[in-house]
């Protein structure tokens, strides 16, 4: 039972508020990532479970014992740094066993599990070598490196990805969702980037402004956003987002109308947020589906598909579309059409999701 | 040197006048210290006579017999180590420790405690008072009092503040979550990370301690505690006031003249078989203490 | 505090309703009677090491530099070694009324001023000519060489400088005079004779200080943004033109610091070096207050008077020193200490 609840955890400067109470249960083993604009509280929170920042109000549990007041050294967790925090006069063996020394671990002991570690990690070679000679992958393994050797109840990540170019992150990425389906260590992960959030977690928390958003599996959270944060901030291109109004045969954006089935009549004339993925558009009629006229303003072309940017009264929409190798179809492109089933609304005031009828 | 061929014939010229006003003032620096080399190898006739100028006349190596020979200079040579290493090392032990715990976010009362320090680097209760406090708690003629009392100084203890504020917190962080104390993770993550600024600091200490006069010279009476520099003007005053010892030295060849400078280089060739080692530290050392509260 | 919410009866619905969601809110058992004092004694117990770690130098400057200042009330007592610092009876201004009507005194605290003035009119734009002119020397060994030998006089002792210019300057022995001898003049007894001592002291600090001084200056001018050269070189500027339009201005504000803190330090001569080459026949021109003090105090023993004008030199400079750290904040963000 290696948990880690956060019961309604607050986290103030003097008078001013940055957390406002966050309730979260992680399970053994699971990888939750917490994501969300810079300034969200993200990092706050995960740096408030490692017991770096002090914990205003709430509780924190770990492992089934309260934290609040445990010294960071013995809550046994271990953090990955976003700016790594290796040491840069001790070598890669002696950056990794700097916590088991401190701990007093015997050496013999220290030596197999470094070992041990490195051949997981691919650091054998590297052991003796300083992490100025070191690639950015490479350091970032030894940031890893350097939190498992002490096999903790749980894994902290602050954004290890972010000092990394595109290509590397991508391949990290992989190489920290494998080494986590190999360790099974309970992990919380925070991050700003919304594919690493989607491609690594088994839950993805999103923050905004110091409060939970949203919590579900990245599935959940794609397909049904409790709100349009989560829709704007989830999926690349984001969710487009118009003005609408309900009609009983469905939805007014403009001057076209979208058919939806099951508008009641207590919501017919209701003001709402229409949203709708760039990817669930087709270029061609479909069933059930209802024509969005469009003025295109932009085709970029990104290989297989290629983004449309275009309007529809105010709003700039982007939409996907495949390409078949050639983009000079696209240039003619005057409506997209909808499906029905896919549109998602959300309260025009609130931002929070709706469901249609009742 | 590409530069060079990009030039245009004034910027040339000026150039190279620059490069040779630079010259002038380089050797001009300089010659004062060859100027004593030449009289400490000079006989005292011809130091006396003033007809040493570039290279010693009637080359002898009396004036260095002299002094050699004389107890009190190897006395106040070794007094002198025992000052600069003793007092060095005690500065190291005040300073790291309280530098780095004024550089720490949590220390309660950290603005308080870091004005409480840099107040004395603005107001100096002066000669006199501290005369008496160190009677008072009678360290006069004490090569203890001496390490002890200049161990420590504001601007010191400022520069390595903000050499270990500038470390990034996550280092601090990382160690703390490995189980390492402030103990910990001061000697084993910052005075690593912080060599140059302790390497400064350190030399700092070392010259103002191998230098230091005016205290020991108020401070010390017996003569087995002082050190080279007080030895040294000793010397030169007592050379210079006494002018039939200046006569009866001439005859054994050498001079006033030529013992002052023969003591000049022997307390110079430590510091210059260092300089070189030490002097970018010192560049490196002057910046950092381009300091901020 | 803790059994608030036994007290019900007298208080109003509302605040009942707003408590009791805070309990609910608030389960840590500690957190409800905490004070300020459990809280630092809490915080003490996490942090002691680094408050040991203060307090050797906490001490030490309590010891060395505090309790001197409260030594200083002497300048208002009429000390005597016997009864103390604290049992000596008190004389109110007295010691400053001697002072100001001391010749000696009034002496030493215009050559301090004297002095610092013409340290500042000649050694102050030293180092920036010689930062100026080393930016220009393109020879880079060449370079490095020579301003390894500018900065060597800075680590040499006082004691050492003075015994060199006591041997230059010697009327028989001395180098000047040997070339004064040969340009036909005659011997001159330059350390004895008032005139001559500010030159030689002003032209000695001037020697040992400029190279070294030249140092701030130099990466002032390293922070200089190369593409300005760049397009200045583009527009047809020559390198003196550019030194003039590009390089002086952009150390200018380094150039204002760096003398707001020469005026702040104005009384502070190097007192060490006066008391090294100075004699009674250059006191005239030579006496700064420190040294006055130092003679009164440390040689005659009047501790008192010397107290006194150690205080009013301590409190001039820490007025002139607070000034100038306040010109200076508006100069640059980073203030200087």
């Amino acid at each position: 039972m290696s948990g880690v609840t956060l019961d309604g955890i607050v986290k103030a400067y003097g008078a001013l508020q940055v957390v406002h109470g966050i309730d979260l249960t992680v399970a053994e083993k699971e990888f939750v990532v917490l994501v969300g604009p810079s300034g969200c509280g993200k990092s706050t929170t995960l740096r408030m479970v490692a017991g770096l920042e002090e914990i205003t109000d709430g509780d924190l549990w770990i492992d089934g014992r309260r934290m609040n007041r445990v010294a960071p050294k013995d809550r046994d967790v271990a953090m990955v740094f976003q700016n790594y925090a290796l040491y840069p006069h001790l070598n890669v063996a002696e950056n990794m066993a700097f916590g088991l020394r401190i701990r007093k671990t015997p050496k013999d002991e220290i030596k197999t599990t470094i070992d041990d570690v490195a051949e997981v990690l691919g650091l054998t070679p590297y052991l003796d070598r300083r992490p100025a000679d070191l690639s950015g992958g490479q350091r970032q393994r030894v940031a890893m490196g350097r939190a498992i050797v002490r096999h903790p109840k749980v894994f902290l990540f602050d954004e290890p990805l972010s000092n990394l170019d595109a290509k590397l992150r991508t391949q990290m990425r992989a190489e920290i969702k494998r080494l986590h389906n190999r360790l099974g260590v309970t992990s919380i992960y925070v991050t700003h980037d919304q594919v690493e959030a989607m491609t690594l977690a088994d839950r993805i928390v999103v923050m905004n402004d110091g409060r939970i958003e949203q919590v579900g599996t990245p599935m959940e959270l794609f397909n049904n956003p409790a709100n349009t944060f989560v829709a704007g901030f989830l999926g690349s291109p984001p969710m487009n987002q118009m003005k609408a109004t309900l009609t009983d045969s469905g939805a007014r954006v403009g001057d076209a109308t979208i058919r939806l089935n099951g508008v009641s009549s207590a919501q017919t004339g209701r003001d709402v947020i229409l949203g709708i993925r760039p990817e669930h558009v087709s270029l061609s009629p479909g069933e059930a589906t209802s024509a969005l006229p469009i003025a295109l303003d932009l085709v970029e072309p990104l290989g297989s598909e290629a983004l449309l940017h275009a309007r529809h009264g105010e709003s700039n929409l982007v939409f996907k579309a495949e390409t078949r190798g050639d983009i000079h179809h696209l240039s003619g492109v005057g409506e997209v059409h909808v499906p029905a089933h896919l549109v998602k609304l959300f309260d025009a005031t609130t931002g929070q999701a709706l469901s249609l009828g009742s | 040197m590409m530069k060079w061929n990009l030039y245009s014939r004034g910027d040339k010229i000026f150039a190279i006048v620059v490069s040779v006003l630079i010259g002038m003032f380089t050797v001009a620096t300089l010659y004062p210290f060859i100027y004593i080399a030449a009289v400490s190898f000079s006989s005292g006739f011809a130091a006396q006579a003033g007809k040493v100028v570039l290279t010693p006349i009637g080359a002898t190596l009396e004036a260095y017999g002299f002094i050699l020979n004389d107890p009190q200079f190897w006395i106040s040579y070794r007094n002198t180590f025992i000052y600069t290493i003793g007092g060095t090392i005690m500065s190291l032990m005040f300073i790291i420790p309280g530098a780095y715990a004024l550089s720490r976010p949590q220390l309660k009362g950290r603005r308080a405690f870091n004005l409480f320090i840099a107040f004395t680097m603005w107001f100096n209760a002066g000669l006199i008072p501290f005369f008496l406090n160190m009677r008072d708690l009678g360290l006069l003629d004490s090569m203890f009092g001496i390490i002890l009392a200049f161990a420590v100084n504001a601007f010191n203890i400022i520069l390595l503040r903000n050499f270990f504020e500038a470390i990034p917190q996550s280092f601090e962080e990382a160690a703390r979550m490995d189980g390492a104390n402030d103990f910990q993770v001061l000697w084993k993550v910052f005075v690593p990370l912080s060599k140059p600024a302790i390497a400064t600091i350190t030399l700092f200490c070392i010259v103002s301690r191998w230098n230091g006069f005016f205290w020991a010279m108020v401070l010390l009476q017996s003569e087995e505690k002082i050190p080279l520099q007080v030895f040294l003007r000793h010397t030169i005053s007592n050379l210079s006031d006494n002018d039939e010892f200046a006569i009866v030295q001439t005859e054994a060849g050498f001079s006033a003249e030529t013992v002052t400078a023969a003591i000049i280089v022997c307390s110079i060739v430590p510091v210059l078989i260092v300089y070189p080692f030490i002097q970018k530290y010192f560049e490196k050392g002057i910046l950092l203490g381009g300091v901020k509260e | 505090m803790t059994d608030r919410n036994t007290d019900v009866g007298g208080i109003p619905i509302e605040e009942v309703v707003i408590e009791a969601k805070e309990a609910l809110r608030d389960r840590s058992p500690a957190r409800r009677g905490e004070t300020s004092w459990t809280r630092l004694w809490d915080h003490l117990r996490r942090e002691w090491q680094i408050y040991l770690m203060l307090l050797p130098t906490i001490i030490w400057f309590i010891v060395f530099l505090y309790k001197p200042m409260y030594g200083l009330q002497i300048a208002f007592k009429d000390y005597s070694i016997f009864r103390g610092v604290a049992g000596s009876p008190w004389v109110g201004w007295e010691h400053f009324e001697t002072l100001f009507s001391n010749d000696q005194f009034l002496r030493a605290v215009k050559n301090t001023i004297t002095i610092s003035f013409y340290n500042l009119l000649f050694g102050f734009p030293a180092p920036i000519i010689l930062a100026l002119m080393f930016n220009e020397v393109l020879h880079a060994t060449y370079k490095r060489t020579a301003q390894t030998i500018v900065y060597l006089p800075h680590f040499i002792s006082s004691v050492i400088i003075s015994g060199i210019v006591i041997t230059a300057f010697s009327p028989t022995a001395g180098i000047v005079n040997t070339v004064l001898d040969w340009l036909g003049f005659d011997a001159v007894y330059f350390l004895t004779q008032p005139e001559w001592f500010r030159p030689i002291f002003v032209g000695t600090g001037i020697w040992q200080e400029a190279g070294f001084g030249s140092i701030v200056f130099l990466a002032a001018i390293a922070g200089v943004n190369p593409s300005l050269y760049e397009s200045a070189v583009v527009d047809g500027a020559n390198r003196w033109q550019m030194m003039w339009r590009i390089t002086v201005p952009s150390i200018l504000p380094t150039i204002l610091i760096m003398l707001i803190i020469r005026i702040g330090n104005i009384m502070e001569v190097s007192f060490e070096l006066v008391i090294l080459l100075y004699q009674p026949a250059t006191y005239e021109t030579a006496d700064v207050v420190n040294t006055w003090v130092y003679r009164q105090g440390l040689q005659s023993g009047q501790y008192d008077l010397a107290a006194a004008a150690g205080l009013f030199n301590a409190v001039v400079a820490f007025v002139l020193v607070m000034t100038a750290n306040t010109l200076s904040r508006r100069f640059s963000r980073t203030s200087l200490w």
